[in-house]
């Protein structure tokens, strides 16, 4: 990310070598957005910008990109467009991506997106023309060269793109791999699926070191001993390790003061992350920290010190 | 290589030819024969369900190959005074079958509906009689040099050409609840055991849908 294109805060950040935090913001099915604006405003302060989530699991919500628009004008936070290729053929994406730029929305982060079928409309017809990497390819087109399929565009667009990646990922190499292809598409940050296991993720990210891309750790704070198990439960593919839910669980038992519990969740999550984190940076083998704990705003001023370390 | 067909469900045929009082019955001998919709079996439960019915059956041919219009031409020809008497037609075939007839009756026996009484499934591999499985989608872009042998328009749920997604969990598909394996782990798996990861690591391009806009044909002569 050369000084010369540098198009949002957080390719800023990135360009200045500022380790940054993102937030995520999940728009429900609603046409009245103010419930995330509220939540947009409280982690406003602490974050270099926050994803907007385009319909995750397949369950229709508001628009994402209209959705990232209206928050960015309500509140001046910067936003990680998520866009997935579920929905929108290449003409529609490209489309969508002038738009952004007409929006002002300058993050676009590429998804492939869950299946149709797992979502609240599973009898329509799933797209997938492109895919997450083919997607980033398009951006890099479209921004770098100003044109689409070789055809220029009046007014460009200036965005940075960025792609997911999954620590978590069984066979890792299969993974790893598939990074290689995105970073060769040219994605610009990474922000990575929701870990917790220390060993895995240096493994992961070790992996990935030689493709260059800047990489965001996903990480999950969790509010309270029900999310974690819920998240536990219904999260294929990420594990809440036992001895952290045993220890979620204990605040939910030994205390009773509700505001004394919020207050050991929010500890809980530091000690936790703390050294997670702080291992992770040591190593270099982070650029920022992508917060997907949606609600769980409070957080945010422990998390700008957790990632201090 | 079979085309897959399923049966239709029995209320939703007599729902189809319903107008209709007079039923030939055209079964085909071949791929439907197999998987146990067409063929001589089929015909005859289907003309016994029918008569059941009220129905009257004018006919029943099990042609050896309904999706070809060289043995409809014959085979029609051996049967066209039943044909006069016919209000309509019950074809146990594949899709192709259908337009053949079609086809084939369309100068001597335009008004004659053809309905069918299957659904076409896919093409399909045959592992033994009873189990068939998708295998290749028929994209007329083959990519198989590339991917092992396995491919990812048909293995993949999103036939994506850059996988795996992030739905893969431990080598299995968000879709089917993890049951079934994700394809472009099987690609990846099949690749590193021909040492041609090289393959794997390859940014493909977009699948080119130009020419998919309009049926495809394949004619030489």
């Amino acid at each position: 990310m050369g000084e010369n294109r540098i198009y949002s805060k957080v390719g800023e950040a990135l360009a200045k070598g500022e380790f940054v935090l993102t937030g995520e913001l999940e728009p429900e099915k609603t046409c009245d957005l103010s419930h995330t604006i509220q939540e947009a405003k409280e982690m406003a302060p602490y974050v270099h910008a926050a994803n907007v989530t385009d319909s995750p699991l397949a369950i229709v919500t508001i628009n994402s990109l209209a959705a990232s628009h209206i928050i960015q004008e309500a509140t001046g936070i910067e936003t990680v467009w998520q866009l997935t290729v579920r929905d929108c053929n290449k003409i529609g994406l490209a489309g969508m991506i002038m738009g952004a730029e007409a929006l002002g929305i300058n993050n676009v982060l590429s998804l492939c997106g869950d299946h149709t079928a797992l979502g609240d409309c599973p009898e329509c017809k799933p797209v997938f023309d492109l895919d997450s990497a083919t997607l980033i390819q398009l951006v890099r087109e479209m921004v770098d060269k100003g044109s689409i399929n070789g055809k220029e565009i009046e007014h460009p667009p200036k965005m940075h793109v960025g792609g997911a990646a999954n620590p978590n990922a069984d066979p890792m190499e299969a993974e790893i791999l598939k990074i290689g292809r995105k970073a060769e598409a040219g994605c610009e940050f990474i922000q990575t699926q929701v870990v917790y296991d220390i060993e895995r993720t240096i493994e992961f990210l070790e992996g990935i070191k030689k493709y260059k891309v800047p990489v965001f750790l996903g990480i999950f704070p969790m509010k309270s001993y029900g999310i974690a198990k819920g998240f536990d439960m219904f999260v294929p593919g990420v594990d809440v390790p036992k001895e952290i839910l045993a220890r979620w669980k204990s605040v939910k038992t030994d205390i009773s003061d509700k505001a004394q519990q919020k207050e050991a969740y929010d500890q809980l999550n530091y000690e936790f992350f703390k050294p997670f984190i702080s291992e992770l940076k040591s190593k270099n083998l982070l650029a920022g920290v992508h917060c997907m704990a949606v609600h769980y705003t409070r957080i945010f001023p422990k998390l700008v010190d957790v990632i201090k370390a | 290589m079979t085309i897959i067909t399923t049966k239709k469900p029995f209320e939703e045929v007599l729902g189809a030819i319903k107008e209709a009082k007079k039923i030939a019955i055209v079964s085909c001998g071949s791929c439907a024969a197999m998987c146990q919709t067409g063929g001589t079996e089929g015909a005859k439960e289907m003309a016994e369900k029918l008569e059941e019915k009220g129905f009257e059956i004018t006919t029943v041919i099990v042609p050896e190959e309904v999706c070809d219009n060289r043995v409809m031409m014959k085979d029609f020809r051996k049967i066209d005074e039943d044909l006069q008497n016919t209000d309509a037609i019950l074809t146990l075939s594949c899709g192709l079958g259908v337009a053949s007839i079609v086809q084939t009756l369309e100068k001597k026996h335009p008004k004659i509906p053809v309905f069918i009484g299957t659904n076409t499934e896919f093409m399909g591999m045959t592992e033994r009689i009873g189990r068939f499985y998708m295998r290749c989608r028929g994209c007329g872009d083959c990519l198989l040099n590339e991917t092992g042998g396995i491919c990812p328009i048909t293995s993949c749920a999103k036939s994506l050409m850059n996988g795996p997604c992030g739905g893969m969990v431990k080598g299995k598909c968000e879709v089917g609840n993890y049951e079934e394996d994700c394809g472009w782990v099987l690609i990846y798996n099949r690749l590193k055991e021909l040492g041609r990861l090289d393959l794997y690591t390859k940014l493909r391009p977009p699948r080119d849908w130009s020419e998919s806009g309009h049926q495809r044909k394949v004619v030489w002569r």
